[in-house]
């Protein structure tokens, strides 16, 4: 039994054990293989990493780059933010009748579960192709995300907490600021990092199928004009923006639970 | 065998009167509908009964059962793939430190890029036709997938395999077959849901972007004619296409949940 626990034991830790070298070789051999292919194709369809390269310096250079970036962020982070300012009450609301929860919660779900791409014929009736519509696309996703994990938190929330505060006679606006949206800080970061994934998508589908603006439209735009790999560039710059946020709400969180300890 | 007629007759009662606030909600929201399409441009707010008229017209026509099975084709074809595809490179990534380290860094970035970020490349590259459709609903399945299974593999369910070595099954590819996958399927099975509710993304974002054929394109096309009724009646079975398919797998999921308990 015991050499059985040490076999697997090593096992699993064979398998855990950090290899820093692999990848990188394995991004070497990737990336050579890519442009030893890329190079033999057509270059108006393939984009060897060289050329994505060039073409990076060139967008750079040109400024285009740095106004889809600031244009894109723009929309992600105010459409996130009043995500974040709506979602969190309406979640702490939504949380106070099981009644009205779970009659919303199959609506939400529907939305939630509906491509926002088939939307935009009606935020081109609602709001015009312009920010307000580009705004709503990040907005309203978010907060559903935000608001359906708050009310999940705010009903785990320790009730023995929340019957030692009722019995003192607190009201229930108090319970709520007290006693039960610190209980569900978990939940409600868990619903911020499903809200940021939503954002950024909602972002790029705004940009390219409703006004051609932001990263987004240099995609629509440069897959148009047959130039992958500026279409590329973007895509990476996109990867990143959204890992940069992942990460720092993944931040967020480490120091949350370690305050809860 | 005479305890179930009881029970469901019970359940019968019960389930009539959680359901009486949700038909309350509904018919709320049906009547507040109608009132607000009255005051307001058709085209801004087409009426429930117009909504309904245009929903009978697009089945009587054939353009919606046609649209929807072609979605419905291109949905179910991708799925396959991408289980294929993503249960073959997750016990890869699961039980080899080597495939885990040089593999794994690929589908991190794939689960970052948002889908519609990558179907004008993909269709350039791959084509309008099928197979880039195909593609493009497999990128959007295979992460989930390809997570649940490698995931699940790398943590040992150590008892189970001591019994199955105790009763000769010798090798990994058999332990493979016949305990550790066995062990991983409701982990599976979750990450199957969550590759439903991407992929439904990825169709509807190709079609859409095509505009040759699926309910993606329906709705494209309906909406550049301004028909906001008839987008709202195509809008509504592709929600309920996305509810129906996670909600099938959920089912799925919880039957093998209590068949392992």
């Amino acid at each position: 039994m015991s050499a059985a626990e040490t076999r697997t034991g090593a096992a699993r830790r064979g398998l855990r054990r950090p290899q820093y070298w692999l990848p990188v070789l394995s991004l070497a051999v990737f990336l050579a293989g890519w442009e030893l292919v890329g190079r033999g194709i057509d270059p108006l369809l393939f984009a060897p990493p060289s050329r994505v390269a060039a073409s990076f310096a060139e967008l750079a250079r040109s400024g285009e780059l740095l106004s889809a970036v600031l244009t894109t962020i723009n929309t992600l982070l105010l459409g996130y933010g009043l995500a974040i300012l709506v979602g969190i009450p309406v979640g702490v609301l939504l949380a106070q009748s099981a009644t009205a929860g779970a009659v919303l919660r199959p609506y939400f779900y529907g939305i939630f579960a509906t491509p926002r791409v088939v939307i935009v014929p009606l935020i081109i009736v609602w709001f015009g192709v312009g920010y307000p519509g580009r705004l709503f696309l990040v907005f309203l996703w978010s907060m559903i995300a935000i608001a359906t994990s708050t009310a999940d938190g705010v009903r785990n929330a320790r009730p023995d907490l929340v019957e030692v505060a009722r019995s003192y006679g607190v009201s229930r606006a108090q319970i709520a600021r007290h006693v039960q949206l610190p209980g569900s800080v978990p939940f409600v970061v868990a619903g911020l990092r499903i809200g940021a994934e939503r954002a950024v998508v909602g972002v790029i589908i705004g940009e390219m199928f409703l006004q051609l603006t932001g990263l987004g439209g240099l995609i629509q735009s440069k897959a148009q004009s047959f130039e992958p790999p500026a279409v590329l560039c973007a895509v990476v710059i996109i990867a990143v923006i959204g890992t940069v946020l992942i990460l720092s709400l993944d931040a967020v969180e480490r120091r949350v639970s370690r305050w809860k300890e | 065998m005479t305890r179930t007629p009881r029970l469901t007759r019970v359940a019968n009662r019960g389930s009539l009167r959680r359901l009486a606030p949700h038909l309350g909600f509904l018919a709320t929201l049906l009547v507040a509908w109608q009132l607000a399409a009255s005051v307001l441009d058709p085209l801004v707010l087409p009426s429930v009964t117009s909504i309904v008229a245009a929903g009978f017209d697009l089945v009587a026509s054939g353009e919606l059962p046609v649209a929807l099975g072609q979605s419905v084709l291109l949905l179910v074809l991708g799925l396959l793939i991408a289980s294929a595809v993503g249960l073959g490179f997750g016990i890869l990534i699961g039980r080899s430190r080597v495939a885990h380290w040089t593999l794994s860094p690929y589908f991190s970035a794939l689960f970052v890029i948002p889908t519609v970020a990558l179907v004008p490349l993909v269709l350039i590259w791959f084509g309008f036709g099928m197979t880039g459709r195909v593609i493009v609903v497999v990128l959007a399945g295979v992460v989930p997938i390809m997570l649940s299974v490698s995931s699940s593999l790398r943590d040992e369910p150590g008892e189970l395999v001591e019994v199955a070595r105790s009763f000769g099954v010798r090798g990994e590819l058999a332990l493979l077959r016949t305990v550790r996958l066995r062990a991983a399927v409701p982990v599976i099975m979750s990450g199957l849901r969550l590759a439903v509710g991407r992929a439904v993304v990825g169709m509807a974002v190709a079609e859409t972007y095509l505009r040759l054929g699926g309910i993606g394109a329906l709705i494209r096309d309906y909406g550049s004619l301004f028909q906001t009724a008839y987008v709202f009646a195509a809008i509504l079975p592709l929600s309920l296409l996305g509810v129906g398919l996670s909600a099938l797998v959920g089912l799925v999921e919880r039957h093998f949940q209590g068949w392992r308990s």
